[in-house]
């Protein structure tokens, strides 16, 4: 086994809304390996961006507020640590890049400011060329061609996968040991996202950083990630290395998940055919069912889903996989 | 297209916009309004003295020749003279400027100093109490009447305290200092509510952009994410509302002048309306024409300074 570099075990996020207290975050465990990369997949809602915002500590609070928990990187739980030692985790150690490459740069500063910040900020053994030196290094190495003109280039004369790149340069200039990547591809072109995980694939290799990737994508989930955590209303509803989840899934939202994305060949389809969806629309995190919080998008619902028994637990049925059902396809 | 032929071609912009300037001002004093010579003599004034004064103020030209006057004194910053005191009208303005511009100059830039830094410092503490409290007193502050704060001023602090001179005027330095401190500070206290008002609300759109939260992921402090990043994101709109404001400081503030009794620029308009001093009005009125338009030009010359995303077109 590779080294373990962060554990989030049984974190809890809450935010204050006008209409009560909803849980975003509800006891979500989950393990990032050097060199590895973790998937976290799940609709909008579902809890994932504010998981990644956690672990920077970046959860808007108020509203927010890291209820429970901890998120433990090399030993040490940063919920617990100052705030100005997590400054010098951030941007350093883990490093996030962001779901909208238009409006994440700052738009009054060169790109080449941006990335030479971050080092100024965490390398403060760089002098001024230095710095500059290694922010064109950084976009070249992203792969932005002539870097040594766009170091001067203002994030309006970049296109959207050149910012996203610059993102990712900034992000990795300090070689952190994780890289969050929050929908990272998302507001791209599908050539632009394919380019830019491949981007992000290599960089793994060279740096060896663990990589969390949230997306929505599963197609993305496919070509990148090592482990996948599917997401569902807040918890984990199933876990497992990408292979076992994609060939095997076992519980019906991930199986809902697989079976709807487009594919040319599928048996359920082909190219005449519908696309199956899952039916009916997430709960409110105001108002959860009793029992199962799938229980009303689910094909295989039981009574045993709807309450006398509670919510289901998150079981490991086979070794390194976990599912959050009461009657788990096999 | 370099900033330098940027800047001329707007400055030449001006001059169409001062020929229009000068047409409604021509329209204004010399075709809409009342004869002067039947306010300069009175009702009981005979047809010849009429004549004669209409000859002396050479409102007998014909009215293009008159247009052109204007133009030309608009050009040549030559005025003439005023009608009530006969003063050199460009020296009067000289007189003036200065005695408004030493209560104004100051009470603008420590204004602006001290209402982007509270700005900027309730903004970190959005929602808070700090926040609520101080936006509380701007409204406040803003509620107040500027006569109450002139006439409690006078009487409270310079009166009774004795710590400010209650009127009047001193011309060189230093000798005018202890009669524009009072004025100052009620200019000051006058402003700064609505300006942390306004300014807070550009910050605060700031504050909730995306590349705010980049920077805190980079592991910037607040204070840098304020200052450096926030700010100069927030002077646009900043520049525009500040910059604009600047011409008016020649023209000094009426109220504070007449009351402080500063013989500024502000008490010279104040007169000439009141004696219906064509000349010198007219005199004002291309001054802070031409004042306004300068400004606006140094406005979009800093756009293009502070927003990289403004285009030279």
């Amino acid at each position: 086994m590779t080294e373990k570099i962060l554990e989030v075990k049984d974190l809890v996020v809450e935010f204050k809304t006008d209409r009560g207290k909803i849980t975003a975050v509800n006891g979500v465990n989950f393990e990032v390996f050097k060199g590895k990369t973790l998937g976290i997949v799940g609709e909008s809602g579902s809890g994932k961006s504010v998981t990644a915002l956690s672990i920077m500590r970046l959860i808007p609070s108020p509203p927010g507020n890291v209820a429970g928990g901890t998120i433990s990187y090399r030993g040490k739980n940063v919920l617990d640590i100052p705030l100005d030692q997590m400054r010098t985790i951030r941007g350093n150690e883990i490093a996030m890049i962001f779901q909208e490459p238009m409006t994440s740069l700052n738009p009054v500063f060169t790109v080449g400011n941006q990335i030479e910040e971050v080092l100024e900020l965490h390398q403060p053994e760089l002098d001024r060329d230095q710095r500059k030196e290694k922010a064109i290094e950084m976009l070249r190495l992203v792969g932005i061609p002539s870097p040594e003109n766009r170091v001067g280039e203002y994030p309006h004369q970049l296109s959207g996968g050149m910012r996203q790149r610059v993102m990712i340069a900034m992000s990795l200039a300090c070689e952190p040991d994780i890289l969050i990547a929050d929908e990272p591809t998302t507001a791209l072109d599908v050539t632009i996202q394919a380019q830019i995980l491949e981007l992000m694939n290599k960089l793994q290799r060279e740096m060896g950083m663990g990589i969390v990737m949230i997306t929505h994508d599963l197609g993305v989930v496919a070509e990148t990630c090592d482990d996948v955590a599917v997401m569902y209303c807040g918890q984990i509803v199933e876990q497992s290395d990408v292979k076992t989840l994609f060939n095997n899934p076992k519980h019906p939202y991930t199986k809902g998940l697989i079976d709807s994305i487009p594919s040319f060949d599928s048996t359920t389809g082909g190219a005449k055919g519908r696309l199956p969806t899952i039916e009916g629309m997430v709960p409110s995190l105001f108002d959860l069912p009793e029992g199962c919080n799938f229980q009303n998008r689910c094909k295989s619902v039981t009574e045993k889903c709807r309450g006398p028994h509670g919510e289901p637990k998150l079981t490991e049925i086979n070794p390194g996989e976990f599912v959050r059902c009461f009657h788990p396809l096999s | 297209m370099n900033i330098y032929s940027y800047i001329i071609r707007r400055l030449l912009y001006v001059i169409p916009v001062l020929l229009g300037v000068c047409l409604i001002i021509f329209i204004l004093f010399n075709v809409l309004s009342p004869d002067p010579t039947l306010i300069m003599l009175g009702k009981h004034a005979s047809k010849t003295q009429m004549m004669e004064l209409r000859a002396e103020l050479k409102l007998d030209r014909p009215w293009f020749i008159q247009y052109i006057d204007i133009v030309r004194s608009t050009f040549t910053f030559d005025f003439g003279r005023s009608w009530s005191t006969k003063q050199e009208i460009s020296e009067m303005i000289k007189n003036g400027a200065i005695p408004s511009l030493t209560v104004t100059l100051p009470a603008f830039l420590v204004s602006f100093v001290l209402s982007i830094s509270i700005s900027l410092f309730v903004s970190f503490y959005r929602g808070k109490i700090i926040d609520r409290s101080i936006v509380f007193v701007c409204v406040a502050l803003m509620s107040i009447s500027s006569l109450a704060y002139i006439l409690y001023g006078q009487m409270f602090f310079a009166f009774q305290l004795g710590w400010f001179e209650i009127s009047g005027y001193e011309s060189g330095f230093p000798d005018f200092i202890p009669y524009v401190l009072l004025p100052i500070l009620i200019w000051v206290v006058l402003s700064v509510g609505p300006d942390v008002r306004f300014y807070r609300t550009i910050i605060l759109d700031e504050v909730y952009q995306d590349y705010v939260r980049t920077a805190r992921a980079k592991g910037l402090a607040e204070s840098t994410i304020m200052f450096k990043h926030v700010l100069k994101n927030a002077m646009v709109s900043i520049i525009t509302y500040v910059v604009i404001r600047i011409p008016f400081l020649i023209l000094g503030s009426l109220l504070i002048e007449s009351f402080f009794s500063i013989p500024g620029l502000g008490g010279i308009i104040l007169n000439a309306i009141n004696s219906s001093d064509f000349p010198v009005l007219k005199a004002m009125t291309v001054l802070s024409a031409l004042a306004y338009i300068i400004f606006s030009v140094i406005t979009d010359v800093l756009y293009t300074i502070v927003d990289p995303r403004v285009r030279l077109k």
